[in-house]
């Protein structure tokens, strides 16, 4: 009995996003005896993050989010540990220690912790006056936050932004957008493509609001009483008034519980283009992964529900004997149609 | 000040009445330098749990002096020390949250004391020795207010107009204001050093020939640093050019040099930086202040492991710099002599260096260009050895090779500094030139004058509440982007109040405290072990005593029948005071166990 014990293998997934979820799914097909754990910092399932601007057409019950009923993980035998902040990983060891100082050992680790909403430096100070949206609760939050018909200012603007800007707009909430350089995040856009990309944006509805020829952000205020409830402040002077102000720069891999695990981290985990990390028996998925790609000479991060998913599926499916390479999933290029809307692959999901 | 007092029975433990001592019992010795890692850490010794005792008890003033005692230059190195005992600091252990913020309590001590503040020095009657010091940067202004204590007469010859070295001419404005660092050069040299600037050691007519030193002083100390930026080691046409004279071509130290002393610099639109250290950073943080509307420090290996604070990265990228990783400079593009770009080779990362650095392999056709317009090389410097006149014997870095005795292979000639350990930190400079001047003393006077012993100190109860263990650091207040830019010397940091101080003093765990159990009262009863918070009261069969003589390694047992007594194991201890408190025959005792140095 022992000795069929020792047989099982444990796979410990950190996240629960679709990365991590799906691995968890290809994990248990391919080796249904195993012991699958997912770690999250989330306290609800797996839930459609990209479904999250419906928050703004009324939709405020977190079951409606969920992907898989509870029953679906018991059915599954996946371990789902909620609340679970991860401290840090010993690769030598081959253990996780969480924040509430318990170990859990594990035999292969799939880091699939996805990324943050990214606040730029020089903003940071005014984190406390702005809203989020890489979460259930940051939505809610927002969603709480603006009346109907309100003002969201903007800031930044990436493809997850401009997805909200989309339903704000249906919703007859005024948007607001302090346009800069990575508007079109994660859609690499040059200088010439630009402005009809803008134009699109106001033909949209979108206020657009160059945040360089104004001179960049001074500051972000709370208003007082009676008063529209944010201001942001340029340098040249000028301001705008909201309800709420929500900053989109694109992700920040979630890696910071990897430093000093002896993984490769330049900005994410440095991944082979089997998804390995440089240390034996670790891997990683979705946002969080740089992927070394042979064709383009450079390690570089895909987005995107349908990369991620696949990132998920294949990682799995190398952990459990597999030597596949990654092959993205999906189209990364950003359309004007012939209406003049802009077409993202990346608002893409189902 | 007690006596030494020869061992006798346990270490650190006072005989009966007694109030203080000092020992010099190996046992102590090593006790101090295994439980104190931020002082053991701290290339000049610097008593840290003392001084940041002193601030919770509001002496800022005697903080500052317990800072001078290891380090005359306090509120210089508390603004920009690289900070060695942080990364040591036990409340940085796994499992017990950050570090505590001793670089900014050192700050603290400079910044609250009294304006008025008496400086304490200990001088010795003079020697009639002279001794000359070649270079005022941070190593040799240690040795000199050290020697000149000692009582030997001190002259610094310096090329530069001012004393400082790479402190005034090498860190911009913005990060060491230039009040604070002429104060404590003034303070650190005022004892009857003299200093001749604008003097250069050399074989030309202007200079002063190395030769003349040596026959006018007893003794010659080389602290000229490593002033010489290295080049930038290109592939292919670029390997054989030189870059010098070429535009949007600049050296960091030179870049930041120069404008030191006064010369207008400018720099392009698009500003490429390459290196990862201090320098790097700050000519980053120069160019951004200087207008340019990009600025982007490329390094080879990944922001990890490049070895300057979080909060100086923090701080660039907040002035809108850039660090991209995994990119090795293999050739430029230009336009007739005028710089365009940079082409890099993709790399991944490697093992690890014998310098505790990540190499860094460059992955063979991943070559790619981006553009610039103006490239500052900052990926090191050397030390220059032409001005000596003289063939000293080097090492394979090319560095000047010294004895224990810090002496080079000409008699009487020493050297410290960045000129012995190649380009290093400000605060290994002052503890190398300290370490220097102890042994140019022992060889002027033919016999060491101080030995190092501790200061044992009953305390009579916990200075610390596990309340204080929960408190999170405290962030440092910095300038808004807008009066930085200003004028490009307004300083960042803004330093810790009072309050701010007050809370994050109480966050060190004073290591020092050497909590013991008294084997003979102790009645087993365990009640101590309840309490602990961590793993740190265990039951041992005895205790290993290394090669130092200092305690080692604790033979833990489970079996009642081999505990030969309940043992703290202090470098588990975070001086909560749990036990104490909870001991019910009071058979646990607290000493204060601190390094000091005592007249032989």
């Amino acid at each position: 009995m022992a000795e069929a014990n020792r047989k099982v293998r444990h796979h410990v997934i950190v996240g629960s996003g679709v990365a991590g979820s799906q691995a968890a799914e290809t994990l248990r097909e391919c080796e249904p005896d195993a012991r699958i754990t997912i770690l999250t910092l989330s306290s609800l399932l797996f839930y459609n993050r990209y479904d999250l601007p419906k928050v703004f057409r009324g939709h405020r019950d977190w079951r409606e989010y969920l992907v898989y009923p509870a029953a679906y993980y018991r059915d599954w035998k996946i371990n789902v540990r909620r609340c679970s902040r991860v401290a840090g990983v010993d690769a030598r060891r081959r253990v996780i220690a969480l924040d509430h100082k318990e170990e859990i050992r594990f035999d292969t680790l799939l880091v699939a912790s996805g990324g943050r909403g990214y606040i730029p430096e020089d903003l940071t100070d005014f984190r406390p006056l702005m809203h989020g949206f890489s979460s259930y609760t940051e939505a809610m939050s927002a969603a709480n936050q603006v009346p109907k018909k309100g003002h969201v200012i903007m800031l930044g603007g990436d493809m997850i932004g401009l997805d909200l800007a989309r339903t704000l707009l249906e919703t007859r909430h005024r948007v607001t957008l302090v346009a800069g350089p990575n508007t079109f995040w994660p859609h690499e856009v040059d200088e010439e493509e630009r402005p009809a990309l803008i134009a699109a944006l106001e033909q949209m509805g979108i206020e657009v609001v160059e945040g360089a020829d104004a001179g960049g952000i001074v500051s972000i205020e709370q208003g007082a009483p009676g008063l529209s409830a944010r201001r942001v402040l340029f340098r040249d002077g000028t301001e705008l008034y909201g309800d709420v102000v929500m900053p989109f720069f694109g992700l920040s891999p979630s890696v910071e519980f990897m430093l000093g695990s002896g993984v490769d981290i330049e900005r994410g985990l440095l991944v082979d283009p089997a998804l390995r990390t440089t240390t034996e028996g670790i891997y990683a998925a979705g946002d969080v992964c740089q992927i070394w790609s042979d064709a383009e000479r450079r390690y570089r991060f895909y987005y995107g529900w349908k990369n991620v998913r696949a990132m998920g599926d294949l990682a799995a499916r190398n952990i459990t004997g597999s030597s596949d390479p990654w092959v993205p999933a999906q189209d990364e290029k950003l359309h004007i149609s012939g209406d003049g809307k802009i077409q993202s692959p990346f608002w893409e999901y189902a | 000040m007690g006596e030494i007092k020869p061992p006798t029975g346990e270490p650190g433990t006072p005989a009966a009445g007694q109030r203080e001592y000092l020992s010099d019992d190996p046992r102590d010795i090593g006790w101090v330098k295994q439980n104190v890692p931020c002082q053991t850490a701290c290339p000049a010794g610097t008593n840290v749990p003392v001084y940041i005792r002193e601030i919770i008890e509001r002496q800022y003033g005697r903080s500052y002096e317990t800072n001078r005692e290891a380090n005359v230059l306090p509120g210089v190195l508390g603004r920009i020390c690289s900070r060695p005992c942080e990364a040591q600091c036990r409340h940085g252990w796994p499992g017990n949250g950050e570090p505590v913020a001793i670089c900014h309590l050192k700050r603290v001590a400079s910044d609250l004391k009294d304006a008025g503040h008496r400086i304490t020095e200990r001088l010795y009657s003079p020697t009639g020795k002279r001794v000359a010091i070649v270079g005022a940067g941070p190593a040799g202004v240690a040795a000199a207010h050290d020697l000149s204590l000692l009582g030997h007469d001190v002259v610094i010859f310096e090329r530069e107009e001012r004393a400082g070295g790479m402190l005034r001419y090498g860190i911009p404005e913005f990060r060491l204001p230039r009040d604070t660092l002429d104060i404590e050069l003034h303070n650190a040299l005022r004892l009857g050093v003299q200093i001749r600037t604008g003097v250069e050691i050399g074989n030309k007519d202007s200079q002063m020939p190395m030769g003349k030193l040596q026959e006018e002083f007893d003794a010659v100390l080389l602290a000229t640093g490593c002033m010489a930026a290295s080049p930038l080691p290109l592939l292919g046409e670029w390997e054989q050019r030189d870059l010098r004279g070429m535009e949007g071509v600049e050296y960091g130290l030179d870049f930041l040099m120069e404008m030191h002393r006064g010369v207008e610099k400018t720099v392009g639109k698009r500003v490429a930086v390459v290196g990862a250290g201090f320098t790097a950073l700050d000519c980053a943080r120069v160019a951004a202040r200087l207008g340019a509307q990009e600025v982007t420090i490329h390094i080879r290996t990944a922001e990890e492991y490049i070895p300057v604070t979080q909060e100086e990265i923090f701080e660039a990228k907040r002035e809108g710099v850039r660090i991209k990783g995994l990119r090795t400079p293999v050739g430029l593009t230009a336009e007739g002599n005028r710089l365009t770009g940079i082409e890099f080779v993709q790399n991944r990362l490697g093992g690890w260096r014998s310098n505790g650095r990540r190499q860094a392999i460059a992955i063979e056709g991943s070559e790619f260009i981006e553009p610039c317009d103006t490239i500052i090389i900052a990926i090191g410097q050397q030390t220059a050895n032409d001005y000596l006149g003289t063939r000293l014997e080097l090492d394979r870095w090319g560095n000047v090779r010294i004895g224990v005795d810090g002496m080079t292979s000409h008699k009487g000639m020493f050297a410290a500094g960045d000129y012995v350990s190649g380009a290093s930190t400000v605060v290994q400079a002052v503890g190398h030139g300290r370490q220097v001047a102890k042994r140019i003393d022992a060889w002027l006077m033919g016999r060491e004058r101080r030995k190092q012993v501790v200061r044992i100190v009953p305390v009579e109860k916990p200075l610390r509440e596990r309340a204080f263990d929960f408190i999170t650091r405290q962030h440092m207040p910095t300038a808004q982007l807008d009066e930085r830019m200003r004028d490009g010397k307004h300083e960042v940091e803004l330093g810790l109040d009072e309050n701010l101080a007050f809370e994050e003093a109480k966050r060190c765990y004073l290591c020092n405290l050497r909590y013991q159990i008294d084997v003979d009262r102790c009645i087993f009863c365990r009640a101590c072990i309840e309490v602990a918070p961590r793993n740190c009261i265990k039951l041992v069969r005895g205790v290993e005593i290394d090669e130092q003589g200092a305690y080692g390694k604790l033979l833990e047992t489970k079996e009642w029948n081999q505990v030969g007594a309940i043992w703290i194991d202090n470098n588990e201890c975070i001086r909560c005071g749990q036990c104490y408190t909870a001991c019910p025959v009071q058979c646990i005792s607290i000493s204060r166990c601190e390094l000091t140095e005592v007249e032989i």
